[in-house]
Order: structure tokens, then sequence, then C-alpha cells
């Protein structure tokens, strides 16, 4: 099989030869090819380079466009910095004071060098691998590009106290979040995967998702041309997955390191897809064999669960992760098998 | 309402964010007992408190907590109102200065810890987000500040708090000036405290007081050795 058969039996609940896997390696690719990470988040040929050396070292059955937020933020006007082992990250908001808010502007994604960085990363990812392997598109969520173009904390104070200037905020979020969606599923992405964090009760009061954040998202997701994984954000997402029931062109969650699969279960049903939660941003602090006995629970516990592709949770990979982790996690799902019944 | 009584109310106000409702339920007991002072000492600091331990142990949202520091600040704001004239004849515990390091913007974290601080009876100079080391040291000499208190959000930023360290020292302050160190870097990597030169941490914004209050004794104790 393909991967992109593996992948949508894991979809359709339909047999599989061996249990579908990711790791998200989008950083890991500059370790592999000795890119600086200044040229890899800012050129689409280097960081397609980082990926295939990523597919030829563990053969991930998807593969991801750049996990960075930096660009959009950039492109909203934000300042960011580029890091030696770490995606670039937001320097200084565009905007310090939230009487500015309304300097905020949808940025042209036709001129605009990051935005056309990650849509030109999704284009020679689709080109290059040609539909054998999947590529999911990474974006910030409409809901949380706020926070790193204007700051958590004036975020939150506009969603939670000032419906008026959030409904606005969103209202251009929306506008910039659709086109740019969009133009990456031109681009020849599968899916999107999208972290949520101010969309989480973790961080939002519940009637704040119910009653803002929900209803936005719906409306947003009904005008993508493809599906969206869901991705926890960095926050536990199981025991809330009801509230999200009713989103259109939602094609999985992906779950916290903390989640319950059980629970997740028990609160979205039997044929949705869920994918994790081998924690990815700290592999590179715990020893292979730690990790590895991690993974093999995560897929003792899903053994007979079709809707499952074996995923890291968080963020990037971390750089400093051991190739033998990478390469042992590759091997233990080559040898697991299909694992359900 | 007794104070338990109204405690509990505040408390459910605040998580369920009802910051209308919390200040409300204060507006009436400072009403029925005679001032903010006492509605802040027999209501809200134990609230406090109390949703500080459910945030150490993960039970509360990031919204509540902003809930419960805006309704403190709402409450501050109030005895500052009531109190001009009395204010300076109370105890004040000390003066510090708190800002965010240089290139770090993540605010949210250090206005929680200056309403904190402001309620339990500090002094307060916030010198905002991207502070410079020397700005941070001109100003608590300036102001006969006891503690600085720095803010990071990621350890790229974090490792400047070195640079506030290493200007304690060129002027002979370390000791006699305090060096407080906090935001969400170092809940995940408690090493980097030592790191980065600091003499305390909190693992939330409820628990400055406490720390600075030690922080505040040890400085005492080493300017009179």
């Amino acid at each position: 099989m393909t991967s992109m058969e593996r992948v949508v039996a894991a979809l359709q609940g339909t047999e599989a030869d061996r249990r579908a896997f990711t790791m998200t390696l989008s950083l890991y690719g500059a370790k592999l090819t000795g890119c600086p990470l200044s040229e890899y988040y800012t050129s689409p040929d280097r960081y397609l380079q980082g990926q295939i050396a990523v597919y030829d070292h563990c053969r991930p059955d998807i593969l991801f466009t750049p996990f960075a937020f930096a660009p959009e933020a950039q492109a909203f006007g934000s300042e960011i910095f580029y890091l030696q082992k770490n995606p670039p990250n937001v320097r200084k908001p565009f905007i310090r004071d939230p009487k500015d808010i309304d300097k905020i502007t949808v940025p042209d994604i036709g001129s605009d060098e990051g935005l056309q960085y990650l849509l030109s990363s999704a284009r020679l990812l689709a080109d290059h691998f040609k539909g054998a392997v999947p590529i999911c598109g990474v974006l910030a969520s409409p809901l949380d590009l706020p926070a790193v173009i204007m700051g958590v904390g004036n975020w939150l104070e506009i969603l939670l106290f000032d419906d008026e200037k959030a409904s606005a905020v969103i209202s251009l979020m929306s506008e910039y979040f659709v086109t740019m969606a969009n133009s990456m599923f031109d681009n020849g992405i599968n899916f999107l995967a999208i972290p949520m964090m101010f969309s989480n009760p973790r961080l939002v009061f519940e009637k704040t998702v119910k009653e803002t954040v929900v209803p936005a998202l719906a409306d947003i997701f009904s005008r993508l041309k493809g599906p969206v994984v869901f991705h926890h954000g960095g926050n536990p997402l199981a025991g809330f997955l009801p509230l999200y029931r009713n989103i259109p062109n939602i094609a999985g969650f992906a779950l916290d390191q903390h989640d319950d699969f059980s629970e997740a279960r028990k609160n979205i049903g039997e044929n949705m897809l869920l994918l994790g939660n081998l924690e990815g941003p700290t592999l590179g602090l715990v020893t292979t064999a730690h990790a590895l006995e991690r993974a093999q629970k995560i897929l003792d516990n899903r053994r007979d669960d079709r809707h499952f592709i074996f995923a890291t949770s968080g963020a990037d990979v971390a750089w400093d992760t051991p190739m033998e982790t990478i390469t042992g996690i590759y091997d233990l799902i080559q040898h697991y098998g299909a694992g359900h019944a | 309402m007794t104070a338990e009584s109204t405690r509990i109310s505040v408390i459910e106000a605040i998580l369920g964010g009802e910051r209308e409702l919390a200040n409300s339920l204060l507006d009436t007991y400072a009403a029925a007992n005679g001032s903010y002072r006492r509605a802040m000492n027999e209501v809200l600091e134990p609230v406090l408190v109390e949703i500080g331990i459910k945030w150490a142990e993960e039970n509360t949202s990031l919204a509540q907590g902003y809930v419960a520091g805006k309704v403190a600040e709402d409450t501050l704001f109030k005895i500052i109102r009531d109190e001009q004239d009395i204010l300076h004849t109370q105890e004040i515990k000390g003066t510090v200065v708190i800002g965010n390091i240089e290139d770090d913007f993540h605010s949210l974290g250090r206005k929680l810890v200056s309403i904190f601080l402001q309620s339990a009876g500090w002094i307060v100079h916030d010198l905002g987000s991207d502070v410079s080391p020397e700005e941070f040291v001109d100003k608590a000499a300036e102001t006969d500040a006891c503690i600085i208190g720095v803010s990071a959000m990621m350890y790229t930023t974090a490792a400047n708090i070195k640079k506030v360290r290493d200007e304690l020292d060129r002027r002979n302050l370390s000791g006699r000036i305090m060096l407080a160190v906090g935001g969400a870097v170092f809940r995940l990597r408690p090493e980097l405290t030592r790191e980065v030169g600091g003499d305390g941490t909190a693992a939330n914004g409820y628990q400055v007081p406490q720390l600075f209050a030690e922080l505040l004794a040890r400085s005492q104790r080493e300017t009179l050795q």
C-alpha cells in the first residue's frame, strides 16, 4: 500500500497492511540536511530537500508543510526572529496597544514573501511526492493568529470582554484564513492541520467556546476546499471533543500526550479519525528505549482501532532528538503490522 | 452575606467568567463592612489563594486566571480611589521593579503579577516589555527597590536575564537587590532560575507575593551582614 492508501484506510476504517503513522518532522528536515534555519524557513527548495531527507530516513505516511506560524505573524506586521534549533518566532507583535486594533489589515497573499514561502513549499512537496504521500498543510488557527499579532493578553482581553472588537478581529482573520487555506489546497495539500489554542476550555471559558469560537469555526471550515485535522494545540482535548462535534469539514482530531484515547472515543464516537499521542517536543530529553516503550503502549492501546493514526503530539519533534529514536519508531511501526483485528 | 459565603460566590463568579458579578459581590461586601480594604483582605485575598491552588493543580483555565486578575485590579483601583488620604499610612511591604526582559513582549503574566503585588501592599514600578538590564537596575537604584522581578516566556529571551545579574554584580548590588525571575519557561525548566542568576521564582502569579516577602527578608539579612 502507498502512504496515501494507508491514511485513507484509517479515515474510512478499512484494512491496511500496517498502522499509518507520522511524526512532526518539519523542523528535523533542516537538521538532516544541515540547513541553517533562516534559510530553511525562507526557501521552499531547501524545505523540500529537508522533507525528502525526512522521508528517506523514516518513511512517515504524512509529510507537513512548514510548522511555523512566524511567516503568518510577519505577514500581519509582527517582527520575527530566527533561532538555531527551533522554528522562527515572534519578537514583537504588530499591535502593542489594544487601541491600535483598527490598524490590522489582511495581507496580500499573492505578494507576501512569507506566505508565498508556505504556499510554494506546499506545491513543491505535492509535486515531488505526486499523491503517494499525503501532504498536510499547517496554518495558525484564525482564533489564535490574533495572539501573535497583538499578544496573548490583548487578545484574551478582547475575546473575553469586548464582543464587538472580537467579532471584527475574527472577521478579518476569517477572510485571511479561508483565502490562505484554500490557496494551500490549490497548491496540492491533501488536508490541513490546525493547532487550536483559543478554542480550548483550558484557555478560554467554555461559554466563549460555545458562543464565539465554535460558530466562527463552523462558518470558516464550511468555506474550505478540503478537510481539517483539529490539532490539540498543546492542551488536552479528549474531554472537550463534544463541543466541536458539529463543526463541518473536520476529518480527525490530533490528541495531546495527556489525552486518554478511550475518553476521546467515548466523546466523539468510533468512526472519527484520531491521531496521537507520543509527545514530540520532548523526544530529545528521553532515551530511545523510553520513547519506544511509550510508542509501544500507544500502539497496544489502539490495537483494535481502525480509525487511528500513530503520530507525535505537540509541536515539532525536537532538534536534539536522536536519530535512532526516530528510526526506532519507524522500525516499531513496520514490525507492528496493522494492529487491528 | 458572610465573608465565607461571599468568598464562595466570588469564586463561582470568577470561574464562570462573570467579572461584573464578582465585582458586584465585592461591592456589596465592601458597602456592608465599611471598605474595599476589608473586601480585599477578607474575601478576595483568600479567593486568589484558592484559585492559585487550583491553577497550580491545572484545574483552572488561562481565562479564569485572567478574570481573577482583572477582578483584583478592579478592587485595587477602588481601594486606591477610596483611600487616597490614608494610603501613605498603611504598611508598605517594599518597593519593587518589574518588567519583561529585552526582546520579550509577553506581558500578560507580568501584568497579573503587578496586580497581585500591589494587592499585597508592594509599591510596584512596572517598566513594561523589552526592558534592558541597565533600565532595570537604574530604576531599582533610583527607587531604592529591594527586588527586581524579570519575566520571560521563552528560553531564548530568558537567557537575556543573565545580563541583569551581570549588571547587578557590576554595580555591587547583588544581595541587596534580589533578582526574581518568572514566566512560562521557568515552569518547564526550573533549573533555568539558577542558570540565569535568579534568586528565586514562583510557580504562578498568585505565589509571587510570598516569594517577594522571602526575597525581601533575604535582602535585609544580606544587607545587615
